[in-house]
């Protein structure tokens, strides 16, 4: 069930877990261990070789006390001393090989699963992406990652563990006496059903102690981070009693869960004491009567305690086998999603594009609405020219854009790229020819340099960087951080501002050096110096590309070859800046006015002042 | 920083075990001396029952089936039988005892570390990540806490089960008993050696782990940045490496717990086969009884647990020792801002204001404020205005007296502020800050946080007056609508509202503004202004603004830069003055007007 997917450089080898989803949740999980049965069988195995080992050691002790009990034989104490440890040391050891196997099952398939998870996701779609919030996904990710895991490192070979045991132990017994042996296991179905109900019991209480853990841990955070409005309003012995609160209940809960814990626990002890008690007696009673020998009486009293204690812990294991199917289940929910295709369209293009755009009534709708988002959008941009998209939140701008690069594909309608439909063009060859500089681009963190040059895909030379820095109005932004280009951004490094991050994509897009851009074009939180400063980057960026500008100033776009006026998902007006301006009831030609008329008002106040 | 980094980070110190460590842990357990007293008998009494029942056992073979007594048995199977009750009791006490007592502790710790942290001034917190303090009060507190209960009963359980088992391998007969006693030294060097490996791996493992979910998150957050630039493949490929991390600590941490019972085992196997060997003649001669060597059997095979269990609470203690040190160091921190003894309450803050000559500094090197002096008179407003880092914020800070001055003197009605009483200042003052803090619960309780003893009839006039109501009517459950943690439900410029509407309600008498409104769209700004000026009017205000509105209409204005005032005056004044509050203002201007037309996107 290996594939590997190509690109460039080298391959990636990521195991596709999209044969795991099955209908039986029992039979996902096998498939989910595919190339790793053998290992886990042998660890089955080498756990059965090393109960047997441990069995063995109680009936060599009886043949031991038979044998020198019996002074008419004689007896080799060397070799059966060298017996006890042979028989320890093949316990140990196959316990051992069973551990190691069962973790290099559990962490391989740990290690597979997490990498096709992280390359699943990212390969999903925009639209996905949009309407699943991450923290849902990381939960996923992490903790039902985990939950299987355990499921495949502890209880699934937990259970196997505690049964093989069961029966070996209760094999060699019933070969010492039959008898004996039924009345051992006695209070053995009684033991499993109690300890499943209270392990389910428990699991429940420490979910509501866990619960307000979390809530502590909430009303502590929101205290620290709000300390100032704290002591502005002088609210501590407010917040000390509602932290005392939460605190006093969790102490609540720990208390119950305790009171469960320590309840059970000595019942059981009693319970199984008891059957012990009994096997003991009976078995003793035996002996006096001439029916077993003491040699086994002394196995019996070892085999009983691995026959009968392990069973206490069978629930624990089953109620937490549950949690590994649920993860299952959620995981799956990510595996079954569709990925994007990159590779495949029916045109694949040699070399670069020329940029030659026509939009022929496109309409657009997301799944999960009832409206058009787009409506019989047309126009058309020749290579090299500008396209300025103006238009109030919602009128379609940003969605208009998305499907260039593919995130979304149009409902109806063409778009013709270089006289081709998209839709036929290979995802990953339209995004390398695209380039996106957002208005406030999510950053990595990483170094300044590794987020300049993300996903360029080649190699740069540090000259190259400085050079796309120095065209974007950033180089001495950069060297007034502490380690320069190679300063970390985000939480442990430097927090860029607004502007800031927009001119690092500006740089990145000029690395990338893309046919086709795609600038959203906002310097609201700049001041007035570092705005020319990009104005002019984005001018260099811009030169013989075709550009499509998502504008929110005048100024922006008054340069355009072509200014189109979206209202509600629909073009209003079409034209460049003086076309434009000859429609006296038009929307661009009152913004416009507006524009002029606030130059007018503020002389007029400062004249005012005077 | 995350949560779980600062966690793991701070894992790497431990720290030994000194005297007065101990004292201090010791004084957690002073009040609860009766239980500790209470599980610390039962488990030893617990313990001396489990190796006692190793030696009924070799007294059925020996007196019972040896001797064929089949009344000596059922006298045996009697005790044997009451002592499993007496046991069970002895195991629900000391479950009960240390784990009720194991959770007061924590509770103990965490409200110590809440109240006082209660009291820390904010440069305290300015110092200290709030991730930190967070891993104070919830992970310190949980070792400590597991330490003076379950270390204590495992140490206890543990010494106490060997000492007993010694005892009576020792009246089963001295001479094994002894080649007994000399391997446990071996199985506990071994035992602790394996725990701090595997110790050290899980750590390693938990490292990266934390770094997986990093990268995760990461990103699926900037998922369109990895599309376009189409990252993917060289993404999982870095994302391999963490794995193969991951892989490589979390599978040695496994084989090394797995390696670690089998080995002690062996050790344990040779033991007794010595004994074996040694002992065998002697059973036929009578000098150890068939039973003896069982019980050595037994005794053998159960001393690894209590080897076990010394060797994790010794791997561990030295962490949990260095989180005592943690919380004890946080509880002996001093605030920095704090009533004089001789202390008296405010009666006003209506009065005159003034800053003398007051220099402040965050840390040692930089002044923030350089000779600062103003003078303001009751009931003027005042706006601040400049760059940002130039020392608005501080100033208003000092005035909340969340700092004081480093020189120089405030003074309100004529009097330095640091001779009333903290109390006093707070309760008349109101803040609202840029970024606005909410608790989780409804959006009453937010607003009445402002004053606790307020009506709902009081809340809703005061969400009126700061323009808050229109929204909040329109919530599905208006005023008891929840605003989810931190208040996160709602978008930033509602929770601007609702803390507007906050300190509105506290009717303060002094009132802080610090661009409290800055995300709230330009039509319900309108709406605000005619509540803001009902709400300043007889009262002494402060304002850090953006928006001109507010500024404009200010009694004065200050131009601030580089901790000093560089213009002030009324905004007319200013704007003949043609400097730098005129350029701010025709820069603000056109940006604000274009914002009007609905044209750009907030």
């Amino acid at each position: 069930m290996n594939t590997t997917s190509t690109d460039n450089f080298t391959h990636l080898t990521i195991t596709d877990f999209r044969p795991a989803l099955q209908k039986n949740r029992l039979l996902g999980l096998w498939k989910m261990m595919d190339g790793y049965h053998l290992p886990y069988l042998l660890a089955t195995l080498s756990l059965a070789v090393s109960a047997f080992a441990r069995t063995g050691t109680f009936l060599l002790l009886r043949f031991f006390a038979d044998r020198i009990l019996d002074p008419s034989r004689t007896i080799s104490l060397g070799w059966i001393a060298l017996g006890f440890v042979g028989l320890a040391a093949t316990d140990g050891g196959f316990a051992f090989l069973s551990g190691r196997l069962a973790a290099y099952t559990a962490e391989g398939i740990t290690r597979r699963l997490r990498d096709f998870l992280f390359d699943h996701i990212q390969r999903l779609s925009v639209a996905y992406h949009a309407h699943t919030p991450t923290g849902d996904l990381i939960e996923r990710v992490t903790s039902d990652v985990d939950a299987l895991r355990r499921f495949f490192s502890e209880q699934a070979i937990g259970i196997g563990r505690i049964l093989l045991l069961f029966l070996i132990n209760f094999m060699a017994i019933l070969r010492l006496n039959a008898k004996l042996g039924w009345c051992s296991i006695v209070v053995i179905p009684v033991v499993l059903a109690v300890s499943l109900w209270f392990f389910k019991k428990v699991t429940q209480a420490y979910e509501a102690y866990q619960a307000q853990e979390a809530i502590l841990s909430t009303t502590l955070q929101e205290n620290l981070s709000g300390v100032r409005v704290v002591k502005a309003f002088g609210r501590q012995a407010y917040e000390i009693a509602k932290f005392e609160k939460d605190n006093w209940n969790k102490f609540l809960k720990g208390k119950n869960l305790l009171f469960m814990h320590s309840l059970f626990w000595p019942l059981s002890d009693i319970v199984l004491g008891f059957q012990m008690l009994f096997g003991f007696v009976l078995a003793a009673n035996m002996v006096i009567q001439g029916e077993i020998s003491v040699g086994s009486y002394l196995a019996y009293t070892g085999l009983i305690v691995w026959l009968i204690w392990p069973i206490r812990n069978l629930g624990r294991i089953i109620v937490q086998t549950s949690t590994g199917m649920v993860s299952y289940g959620r995981l799956m929910e990510i595996v079954k999603q569709e990925r994007e295709d990159l590779y495949s369209g029916s045109v694949q293009p040699q070399g670069d594009l020329r940029g030659d755009l026509v939009f022929e009534g496109v309409c657009f709708m997301y799944e999960d609405s009832d409206q058009e988002t787009l409506k019989h959008i047309s126009f058309r941009v020749r290579a090299g020219q500008a396209v300025a998209l103006l238009g109030s939140t919602g009128c379609g701008k940003t969605t208009l854009v998305n499907l260039l690069p593919r995130f979304y594909d149009y409902t109806s309608g063409h778009i013709y790229l270089d006289g081709k439909e998209l839709k036929e063009y290979p995802r990953a060859y339209l995004r390398q020819q695209i380039g996106i500089v957002e208005q406030e681009p999510f950053l990595f963190s990483r170094s300044i340099r590794d987020n300049i040059t993300y996903g360029v895909g080649r190699q740069i030379s540090q000259e190259e960087v400085e050079q796309a820095a120095k065209a974007a109005a950033l180089h001495d932004v950069i060297l007034s951080f502490p380690d320069g280009y190679n300063t970390l951004v985000g939480e442990k490094g430097v927090t860029l501002s607004g502007g800031q991050k927009q001119r690092l994509a500006i740089a990145r897009a000029l690395l990338k050096n893309p046919r086709l851009l795609i600038l959203d074009d906002s310097t609201s939180a700049v001041d007035v110096e570092t705005e020319a400063e990009i104005r002019q980057a984005l001018g260099q960026l811009m030169h013989g590309r075709t550009t499509f500008i998502i504008a929110h100033r005048i100024q922006s776009v008054m340069m355009a070859d072509l200014i189109l006026v979206l209202d509600k998902g629909e073009i209003i007006q079409m034209g460049t800046h003086e076309e434009l301006l000859q429609q006296p009831e038009g929307m661009y030609r009152r913004i416009y006015d507006l524009q002029t008329r606030l130059d007018k008002e503020l002389e007029l106040e400062l004249v005012t002042v005077r | 920083m995350t949560a779980e980094m600062i966690e793991l980070e701070e894992e790497e110190y431990t720290s030994q075990l000194t005297l007065p460590i101990i004292k201090r842990i010791a004084g957690l357990l002073k009040p609860h001396w009766l239980w500790v007293l209470g599980f610390f008998v039962t488990i030893a009494l617990t313990s001396w029952l489990d190796a006692y029942f190793t030696y009924i056992n070799k007294q059925f073979v020996d007196q019972g089936i040896t001797l064929k007594d089949p009344a000596r048995l059922m006298e045996l199977a009697t005790l044997y039988g009451g002592l499993i009750l007496i046991q069970a009791g002895f195991v629900f006490a000391f479950i009960y005892l240390a784990g009720v007592l194991g959770e007061r502790i924590q509770y103990d710790l965490r409200k110590l570390l809440f109240n006082h942290l209660q009291k820390l001034s904010l440069s305290f917190y300015s110092q200290n990540a709030v991730g930190r303090l967070m891993a104070r009060v919830t992970s310190d507190t949980g070792r400590v806490s597991d330490l003076v209960t379950w270390g204590i009963v495992d140490v206890t359980w543990a010494i106490m089960n060997i000492a007993t088992s010694a005892v009576f391998m020792a009246i089963i007969n001295w001479k094994l008993a002894l080649i007994v006693l000399a391997a446990i030294p071996i199985m506990v060097v071994m035992a602790v050696e394996f725990r701090k490996r595997i110790l050290t791996e899980f750590r390693r493992s938990r490292r990266a782990n934390s770094k997986i979910t990093g990268a995760f998150n990461e990103n699926i957050q900037g998922v369109r940045v990895v599309k376009a630039l189409r990252r993917e493949d060289q993404n999982t490929r870095e994302f391999q490496r963490l794995t193969t991390e991951m892989y490589n600590a979390s599978y040695r941490a496994a084989w090394l717990s797995a390696l670690f019972l089998p080995s002690v085992q062996i050790i344990a196997a040779i033991v007794l086969g010595i004994i074996i060997g040694y002992s065998g003649v002697q059973i036929r001669s009578g000098l150890i009884t068939l039973g003896g060597i069982n019980a050595f059997v037994s005794y053998l095979t159960f001393m690894m647990w209590p080897i076990q269990d010394l060797a994790r609470v010794y791997a561990e203690m030295q962490h949990s020792i260095a989180s005592a040190e943690r919380i004890f160091k946080l509880v002996d921190t001093q605030p920095e801002v704090r009533n004089r003894p001789d202390a008296v309450p405010a009666a006003t803050l209506l009065g005159e204001i003034e800053f003398e000559h007051v220099d402040f500094y965050y840390d040692d090197r930089t002044p923030v404020l350089k000779d600062f002096s103003l003078k303001v008179q009751a009931g003027q407003t005042i706006a601040l205005v400049g760059p940002t880092g130039g020392g608005k914020t501080t100033i208003v800070n000092l005035l909340c007296r969340f700092y004081e001055p480093t020189r120089g003197v405030i003074r309100i009605n004529g009097r330095d502020y640091i001779e009333y009483t903290l109390e006093s200042i707070h309760s008349k003052i109101g803040v609202v800050l840029q970024t606005p803090h909410l608790f989780s619960g409804t959006i009453k309780d937010n607003i009445r946080y402002g004053r606790l003893e307020a009506t709902d009839e009081e809340v809703v006039e005061a969400a009126k007056l700061a323009g808050a109501h229109d929204f909040i009517v329109t919530l599905e459950k208006g005023y008891d609508q929840e605003v989810g943690e931190g208040g996160n439900l709602l978008s930033v410029g509602q929770k601007q509202l609702i803390s507007l509407a906050r300190a509105v309600l506290a009717k303060p008498e002094l009132f802080i503004m610090d661009e409290a409104t800055s995300s709230v769209d330009t039509l319900t700004e309108a709406l605000i202004q005619k509540g803001m000026e009902t709400l300043m009017s007889g009262r002494t205000s402060f304002i850090i603004a953006h928006r001109l509105s507010t500024v404009r209409r200010a009694d004065r204005i200050l131009f601030i830069e580089d901790g000093r005032i560089v213009e002030q005056g009324t905004h007319a004044e200013l704007l003949r003055a043609r400097g730098r509050y005129h350029r701010l203002y025709t820069q603000q201007f056109r940006r604000e007007m274009e914002l009007q037309a609905g044209f750009v996107e907030g």
